[in-house]
């Protein structure tokens, strides 16, 4: 495994503090032309035998933080994702010089890397969100529990000072019933999303609007029907959420674990 | 209306398909997530990492009941029955929930990751392998209401 000679050449004129940002490992040499990386530098593709690392060579005295930066960041990987199969490298990855790209990087993963390059082939990954409207969710509660209800009328007509326990516990039971709507729905709309994904992955949400934010990969001819599957339960829940469909992107979500993304 | 917004947004659809990601969806997709490599240096994110676990912890907080409290009681403002109701609810509740609850977060990102140049300029420390954590000021809770 060599990096290409021409490659070395140009970078090692570069000054000192220069080192390598690392966007992801592809499984052939992309095309990188025109594409600006993160500090507005030019992206590369080292080759290295049948896998290419994408880096730029950047500043580290300015290190890349900014929202241009993480903007540039997934751009790139996502465009690189068009094109084939990516492995995407956490933001802020810096290798010293190519001496580590080569031992550390390629040499000591590039088996696991052609692996889960070959698992992630022909695939995409989408993040589909879905979310309350609150105002129809929150009514649901109020008519669905008449402690809800009581609480509620109890509290509307104290001031905030005198109601305070009364409205903690109105918020807690909300909080609550909210939770166990959100569980039944969230598992109902992935009954209908999850048999036309190779893998998903729960991601973190938040508010009381939450109801689900998943990361799902998709083979790529399967990517019309998960679209049409979601516009129709968009469509049937239309009046009390909403549901977002991000992508195509890369494949973030399922490169974390060494052990692979099919079960 | 809320129903016209997702029609508009999608091209006759109601499933909500941004044609690009803006910066709160793109830190969401990346952060913490792909292939952690050893590298020379990790570019300190530690600012929004912070963030985003306090976001999480809210939710099971009594500021959080307060709120879920605040909200349901707001709810009489809409509660007019008849052929309206939908329409006065579609708006006020996605004004209420993208506004009050994820705006805030969404905002605090963004606060934190700056973004204008003077800011970036100032931002010039790296976190050196291994090095601990900076602390990240903390959040500002705003009462936007």
């Amino acid at each position: 495994m060599t990096l290409a000679l021409s490659e070395i050449d140009e970078v090692l004129e570069e000054p000192q503090r220069r080192a390598y940002y690392v966007y992801g490992v592809a499984a052939k040499t992309p095309d990188m032309s025109g594409l600006k990386g993160v500090q507005e530098a030019g992206v590369h593709a080292l080759p290295a035998g049948d896998l290419a690392v994408v880096v730029s060579l950047i500043d580290l005295d300015r290190p890349p933080r900014s929202r241009s930066d993480l903007l540039a960041h997934s751009a790139v990987l996502d465009t690189l994702a068009r094109s084939g199969p990516v492995i995407p490298v956490q933001f802020g990855s810096v290798l010293a010089d190519l001496d580590s790209v080569e031992s550390d990087l390629l040499r000591a993963r590039g088996e696991e890397f052609r692996s889960l390059l070959t698992e992630l082939e022909g695939r995409t990954q989408f993040v589909m969100r879905a979310s309350y409207r609150e105002g129809v969710v929150l009514r649901e509660v109020v008519a669905g529990d008449q402690r809800i209800a009581d609480l509620r009328m109890r509290t509307r007509s104290l001031p905030e000072a005198a109601s305070y326990a009364d409205r903690v516990r109105l918020g807690e039971l909300v909080s609550r019933a909210v939770e166990e709507k959100r569980a039944s729905d969230a598992e109902g709309l992935l009954a209908e999303v999850l048999p036309l994904t190779v893998a998903s992955s729960p991601r973190a949400g938040s508010g009381m609007d939450h109801v689900i934010n998943i990361a799902l990969l998709v083979d790529n001819d399967r990517i019309s029907a998960l679209e049409e599957t979601l516009e129709d339960l968009a469509g049937a829940a239309h009046e009390r959420m909403t549901i977002r469909l991000l992508g195509p992107m890369a494949p973030y979500d399922f490169v974390g674990d060494p052990g692979g993304l099919v079960d | 209306m809320t129903v016209q917004t997702s029609q508009r947004r999608s091209g006759g659809g109601y499933l909500d398909r941004p044609a690009s990601s803006g910066l709160a969806d793109v830190i969401d997709i990346i952060l913490d997530k792909g292939m952690v490599i050893d590298v020379y240096v990790r570019v300190s994110l530690v600012g929004i990492e912070i963030l985003t676990i306090d976001a999480r912890i809210v939710i099971a907080s009594v500021d959080t009941y307060l709120r879920f409290a605040e909200a349901t009681n707001r709810l009489d403002l809409y509660e007019r029955g008849g052929k309206d109701l939908f329409d006065a609810l579609g708006e006020t509740s996605e004004r209420t929930s993208s506004g009050k609850v994820s705006g805030a977060i969404k905002g605090v990102k963004e606060a934190i990751t700056g973004g204008d140049e003077e800011e970036e300029e100032e931002e010039e420390e790296q976190e050196e392998r291994r090095r601990p954590a900076k602390k990240a000021p903390a959040p500002q809770r705003t009462g936007n209401r």
